[in-house]
């Protein structure tokens, strides 16, 4: 049934418009560019034609089957009626992205159950309303103008907000940030949730990590069941609102007083497996780590870093974020001696060996040696944005490095933001996560260790 | 009375919380070890029944609708011959019915004075979403200040009852602090599986404290249960 969302054969747009700027319009838009090939239908009785494609009066005037409706009509009555038309058409998937609906009560959450009892009725799923249904490579329900094609890649992001999953969206297309497969906004949830999509993307080959941000939780009883089974194969990043205890609840018993829902969500993260997120930013960001790094099978970390403050503050976050650093092997130190006139400890300061041989030279024969050291599951590189930093990235030198030994790495980027973000967050981040903060880098660290530890002593 | 008469009869009553012996009842079917506990509608049976179950007793007063017993001057331990068991039961009476003049009591309970151990709590909750809830942790001020707590979803799996347990911060008491007996922590794990299997097939409850549960070096026993029963 999820298919019919994501692999529709036809799709038609009821309260598609001419008009640029329209969100009809923009629905229309983003389908014809992206790689749909199946049949586009746009509806409205008052136009022949949108982007070269023949508008119909009603969904019953078109001729083949509709596979998947998307609705863009500027009241919940008017939506309803168009439900009814489903219904009549036999279309059995629809995307509601108008709002107006449960989210501002009152007649909105009447006609929301109208169109749930018609969908019931009729065997027809829901998404939304309120929301701004799929991005992907073969097609675009946002209604957010993209700019770019969608990624063909591994990681799903689901959000319950409309306008910030399809803004979100937009951005990691457009900057190539996070190699994206579908970003989905399922909005008020009428029909379509969480559960849906994570049974759904579970079974998915080509989706590595999924990573989501919910307001409310569906049915969690579901979740749990569900989020343990897909945990268990992939990665799935957390990110839940309302995460504070709103007042005391009214309880009978010590048990009932004490357990908030915030407390519950919290717990079903941590008991299915799921990995925590406190911020649209480490939605993403994790969900970069995880689907372009390895997982590691230990904790154990190597930092390298051209300045030896910068290694004191890494060494205390990997300790409060549950990260070791390790002594490196007798043999390695000795290699890495040779190369610095000094004795190399852990973290690594690079600094005397780049004053001797450059930048790109010392990366590339002490990085290397350091994390290929058998006491070391991954490594914290640490990079300040000057000229010679460039080089290095211009190279590719670090992307060779981490492909060839095949541990997890994560870099963080200090000093240089305003001449060489572009270069570093960018270019860089292109291929490899790369942190603003080194705060932010080792969280991330810690989460890609936790998930294969564990994922490793699953392992029968 | 099996689990389903005594919520039939808290039906009928249209009641939904129940008294300490039917809480206990129910644990027990569950194969949850609670202390003996009876209940003594007279003076005459107290005296009896502690002469039966053996002293040291613990008299309680047996009223669903006092739910501070021992603010209400309801609870006498630890007493040690017939003497102290007609003195205890008057003064419950006499505290309660003044505190409470309305409240229906039914008598007063009698129960072994359990050796007293580490103290622990271990409830149930119902989410709306999540469904039914385990909660564990040290009893007393950790529970009532500190909130040091573990949580997990029913039902749980064998390694989510220890991760609980491992996960409270106090959870080096339960190792044996400075001498003490350390906690039989298998055994409350197998009470916090038993109680999952319970719940599971139990919608009926809404709520549930063990609190205290005694833990001892082999074993543990509830001390004192309360169970909320779902509005109909």
């Amino acid at each position: 049934m999820m298919e019919l969302f994501f692999k529709p054969k036809s799709v038609a747009v009821v309260g598609a418009s001419g008009t640029p700027g329209k969100l009809g319009y923009v629905i229309v838009k983003n389908i014809a560019d992206s790689d749909f090939d199946g049949e586009v239908y746009p509806v409205n009785p008052k136009s022949d034609e949108i982007l070269g494609y023949k508008v119909y009066k009603s969904l019953t005037e078109i001729p083949g089957e509709v596979d998947l409706v998307v609705t863009a009509l500027p009241t919940p009555k008017i939506t309803a009626a168009a439900m009814e038309e489903c219904a009549k058409k036999g279309v059995k998937a629809v995307i509601i992205e108008s709002a107006g609906f449960a989210e501002i009560g009152g007649e909105g959450k009447v006609i929301q159950q109208q169109i749930v009892d018609i969908a019931k009725k009729n065997n027809i799923r829901v998404m939304g309303p309120n929301c701004s249904g799929i991005v992907s490579r073969n097609i675009v329900t946002s209604i957010y103008p993209m700019t770019k094609k969608v990624s063909r890649g591994n990681v799903v992001l689901i959000g319950q907000s409309g306008l910030l999953a399809a803004g979100m969206a937009s951005d990691i297309v457009e900057n190539e940030s996070l190699s994206v497969n579908k970003v989905c906004s399922i909005g008020n949830k009428c029909d379509v949730n969480e559960n849906d999509l994570l049974e759904y993307f579970g079974e998915q080959d080509d989706v590595d990590v999924i990573s989501m941000y919910l307001e409310n939780v569906s049915d969690g009883k579901n979740l749990t069941r569900i989020a343990k089974k897909v945990a268990a194969e992939k990665p799935v990043i957390f990110l839940n609102g309302g995460r504070t205890d709103a007042g005391a609840k009214a309880a009978m018993s010590h048990t009932g007083s004490i357990a908030s829902n915030s407390k519950i969500v919290k717990t079903a993260i941590q008991q299915t497996g799921m990995i925590q997120a406190d911020d649209f930013g480490e939605m993403k960001d994790f969900a970069k780590v995880f689907s372009t790094q390895p997982l590691p099978k230990g904790n154990r970390i190597a930092v390298i870093t051209l300045a030896g403050s910068v290694g004191v503050v890494v060494s205390d976050l990997c300790a409060e974020h549950g990260l070791e650093l390790p002594k490196l092997t007798p043999d390695t130190m000795e290699i890495l001696k040779d190369k610095f006139d000094t004795p190399v400890s852990n973290p690594v300061d690079l600094f005397f060996s780049v004053t001797k041989i450059g930048f790109t030279k010392t990366l590339e024969t002490t990085f290397p040696d350091a994390l290929k050291d058998p006491n070391i599951d991954a490594a914290v590189l640490i990079l300040a944005g000057f000229e010679y930093t460039q080089e290095a990235v211009q190279k590719k030198i670090i992307q060779k490095i981490v492909a060839e030994v095949g541990k997890p790495v994560v870099v963080c980027m200090i000093v240089g933001y305003n001449k060489y973000k572009n270069v570093i967050t960018d270019e860089l981040g292109k291929d490899l996560p790369v942190f603003p903060s080194l705060i932010s880098g080792v969280k991330a660290l810690s989460k890609l260790c936790e998930y294969g530890i564990r994922k490793h002593q699953n392992q029968p | 009375m099996t689990v389903n008469e005594i919520i039939s009869l808290a039906r009928k009553e249209k009641r939904t919380v129940l008294t300490e012996i039917e809480a206990k009842q129910i644990l027990q079917e569950a194969g949850i070890s609670c202390t003996e506990t009876k209940l003594a509608p007279t003076r005459e049976q107290a005296v009896s029944l502690s002469n039966e179950i053996g002293y040291p007793v613990v008299l309680k007063v047996s009223s669903v609708d006092i739910t501070h017993k021992s603010d209400a001057g309801g609870v006498k331990v630890n007493l040690k011959d017939q003497a102290a068991v007609e003195t205890a039961y008057d003064e419950i009476m006499n505290s309660c019915r003044g505190q409470f003049p309305d409240a229906n009591i039914e008598g007063i309970s009698v129960q072994g004075m359990a050796k007293s151990g580490i103290e622990v709590i271990i409830g149930m909750t119902k989410d709306p979403s999540f469904g039914p809830v385990l909660m564990f942790g040290l009893g007393g001020v950790f529970v009532e200040v500190l909130k040091d707590v573990a949580f997990r979803i029913v039902p749980l799996e064998k390694s989510d009852a220890n991760q609980m347990i491992n996960e409270i911060q106090g959870k080096k008491l339960l190792e044996g602090y400075r001498g003490q007996d350390p906690a039989d922590i298998p055994f409350l794990e197998d009470m916090l599986l038993k109680l999952s299997a319970f719940v599971d097939k139990t919608p009926e409850i809404k709520e549930i404290d063990m609190n205290p549960v005694f833990a001892y070096k082999e074993g543990a026993v509830v001390v004192d249960a309360r169970i909320i029963l779902d509005d109909e």
